[in-house]
């Protein structure tokens, strides 16, 4: 636990203001689980005592016995309940996806697209996948590999200047990619590993350092990847015709018809301005290079 | 251990909804939780109106900036979808010479009235002859709306008691039609005409037909005090305040809505509307008006009783003296819709489904 003095000693009174990207997340809990969850994952991040804020995230226990008898977690995301009680063992994560239900619904200043991005001198890499396809394994791969991680889920595109806002928060990896990335980064921190409730093991690795203080340095798109991690496949990249990628962006997409044209126009001209591919593969350390070249031509 | 509290902020929405200059003294905090619980309240729409008209807190920071720009965003957003559905449907009724009227939100939206401005509306809820439902169940059906599956009792429920069919969904936009025959269920002990509302509907430029506005205010009065789940009060009063202001400018509106309230059976339904809508927002209504109200007007004893129950509901889901007026407004809308065996036995057969 840290001192009295850290800023997150307010977390289950008034609450905390995260600064994560270009958001100010009001944070209330009572649950240890919250506390340490932020403690070790967010430690870089800026964090004050405060009441407003983007998004309002509140991880609550239940009342009466449910405190002590297998202890949930409550979600309240800007006074409404979108998701069921969790175990209360996944109460770290139940903010993470709080957060990502607060991006995905309640962001519409940007266009948010369901991607990985990862970012080399100023140009932005944008992988989307399936879920279990491999994305975020490859992202904290790039992210161990000389890319600055942007964001593990959404790639924010802003209206106004076609360029991608960072949102550079926690990585979840599941599964094999546990132990595959483990292996990668020896001074890398992972928050507790849980089971969600699809039945996956998972862990968030937390951001490094550099991610989270270039937290506001946007980039421009450059490419499009759409990844797939397939068994002994040795690594193909295939031009993807813009119409393709399109299709994609959108259907990825959790807002950009809640801004009519403007929305479709503006991943319309991110993908313009983008070289897509698609990319299957088996070894990581392969692809690494292949991408490091792709970002040196 | 403390206990962190998650309740939306309906006071500071109830103020606000009063006297919307009150926006500019707010701290961007209380007014960032007056934007939660009208989103809640599905005032959002609303209280983006009075941003726009000028009313924000003074020095917003930057995150409220952004959620500004999100909130008119997100209205606009809600407001186009409801366009887009009503479009569909008039391509879908095209050449059949079906008659067919929006009723509710999506009656505002098209009509372009003040409470259809950045409405959410979930069900597109339409009117038409009694005579006609297979006709308009097969049109729908050949447009691609479909009725989910439903218990025998649910479906029982809907087309024995109720005054629409069961929601039909549209199998790709997963898009909601409510079919409505009567603005009351057929089971109900007051027996609105729904003839006159279509007879005397109005044609919008494109086709599309809405009410007649002393129908339209008639219809959310027997809505908010007869039909519906309280739950949604403050949303329902807010509505009748901005279509009485809105109609009300103009004379001929008050002599209609006098003359049809008692030809559509809905004399104490208005005359709750009227009573509340003023209490709550001082909405102008004429002399002439309220002496004929007070004809319509229910035993003092049941009259002090509802004030008490509204003013309740009005605040919302907050604390237990409210919910216990939201359910006793629940079970009364009910005791009104059917018989008093079929409220017992139907209630009976709901909680149980819920377990």
């Amino acid at each position: 636990m840290p001192s009295p003095s850290s800023p997150l000693a307010c977390l289950a009174t008034s609450g905390v203001q995260v600064a994560i990207g270009p958001f100010l997340v009001r944070v209330r809990s009572d649950l240890n689980g919250v506390h340490e969850y932020l403690h070790h994952l967010y430690g870089d991040f800026q964090v004050a005592a405060g009441e407003g804020g983007h998004f309002d995230i509140a991880v609550v226990s239940s009342r009466g016995v449910r405190r002590w008898v297998r202890p949930q977690a409550n979600l309240v995301v800007n006074g409404e309940r979108p998701f069921l009680p969790l175990p209360g063992k996944l109460a770290g994560a139940g903010f993470e996806w709080s957060l990502n239900w607060c991006v995905g619904n309640q962001a519409p200043r940007w266009v948010a697209v369901h991607a990985a991005v990862v970012e080399r001198g100023g140009r932005a890499l944008i992988l989307s996948a399936e879920s279990g396809a491999g994305k975020s394994t490859l992202c904290a791969a790039l992210a161990l590999n000389g890319w600055r991680l942007f964001s593990d889920e959404f790639a924010l595109i802003d209206p106004d200047t076609g360029r991608l806002t960072p949102l550079p928060r926690p990585v979840s990896l599941k599964n094999a990619s546990i132990e595959i990335i483990r292996g990668r980064g020896a001074d890398v921190v992972f928050g507790p590993q849980g089971v969600d409730i699809e039945g996956a093991r998972f862990v968030h690795m937390k951001p490094p350092v550099q991610s989270v203080r270039r937290g506001l340095e946007d980039a421009r798109p450059a490419w499009v990847i759409l990844p797939r991690w397939v068994t002994g496949r040795p690594t193909t990249l295939e031009p993807l015709p813009k119409a393709h990628a399109l299709l994609r962006m959108t259907d990825q997409s959790f807002n950009y018809n809640h801004l009519g044209t403007k929305g479709f126009a503006c991943v319309a001209d991110l993908v313009r301005q983008c070289d897509c591919y698609t990319l299957e593969y088996s070894d990581l350390d392969d692809v690494l290079i292949r991408l490091e070249s792709l970002a040196s031509s | 251990m403390p206990h962190v509290n998650v309740a939306p902020d309906y006071e500071v929405l109830a103020r606000v909804l009063r006297d919307p200059t009150t926006i500019d003294r707010l701290s961007p905090e209380a007014f960032s939780r007056a934007l939660d619980a009208a989103q809640r309240a599905r005032l959002l729409g609303w209280l983006v109106e009075q941003v726009r008209a000028g009313h924000v807190p003074a020095a917003p920071p930057e995150w409220l900036r952004d959620r500004l720009v999100t909130v008119d965003a997100l209205t606009t957003g809600y407001e186009r979808a409801v366009r887009w559905e009503i479009d569909r449907l008039r391509r879908a009724f095209l050449d059949t010479g079906q008659m067919w009227v929006l009723l509710k939100g999506a009656g505002y939206i098209a009509a372009g009235l003040p409470p259809g401005r950045g409405r959410r509306v979930a069900d597109i809820d339409i009117l038409v002859p009694r005579a006609d439902l297979g006709r308009v169940e097969q049109i729908l059906q050949d447009n691609g709306w479909e009725f989910p599956e439903l218990n025998a009792y649910d479906n029982r429920y809907y087309r024995e008691w109720m005054h629409e069919l069961p929601p039909m969904v549209h199998r790709d936009r997963r898009s909601v039609v409510d079919v409505h025959h009567g603005i009351l269920p057929r089971t109900s002990r007051l027996k609105p005409a729904p003839d006159r509302l279509l007879q005397q509907a109005e044609t919008l430029g494109d086709g599309v037909r809405v009410l007649a506005p002393a129908h339209i205010v008639l219809h959310a009065a027997a809505h908010l005090f007869h039909d519906g789940e309280i739950a949604g009060a403050i949303r329902d009063l807010v509505d009748l305040d901005q279509l009485l202001r809105w109609f009300g400018r103009d004379e001929r509106f008050w002599k209609r809505l006098v003359e049809e309230t008692p030809a559509m059976d809905l004399a104490r339904p208005l005359y709750y509307a009227l009573r509340y809508s003023h209490r709550w927002f001082g909405t102008p209504v004429p002399d002439a008006v309220t002496a004929a109200m007070r004809t319509w007007a229910p035993p003092a004893p049941v009259r002090r009783l509802m004030d008490v129950l509204v003013d309740g509901a009005m605040m919302g889901t907050t604390g237990h003296s409210a919910s216990a007026s939201v359910f006793a407004l629940y079970v009364r809308s009910h005791w009104l819709k059917m018989p008093p065996f079929l409220v017992v036995r139907h209630l009976l057969r709901k909680s149980l489904q819920r377990d």
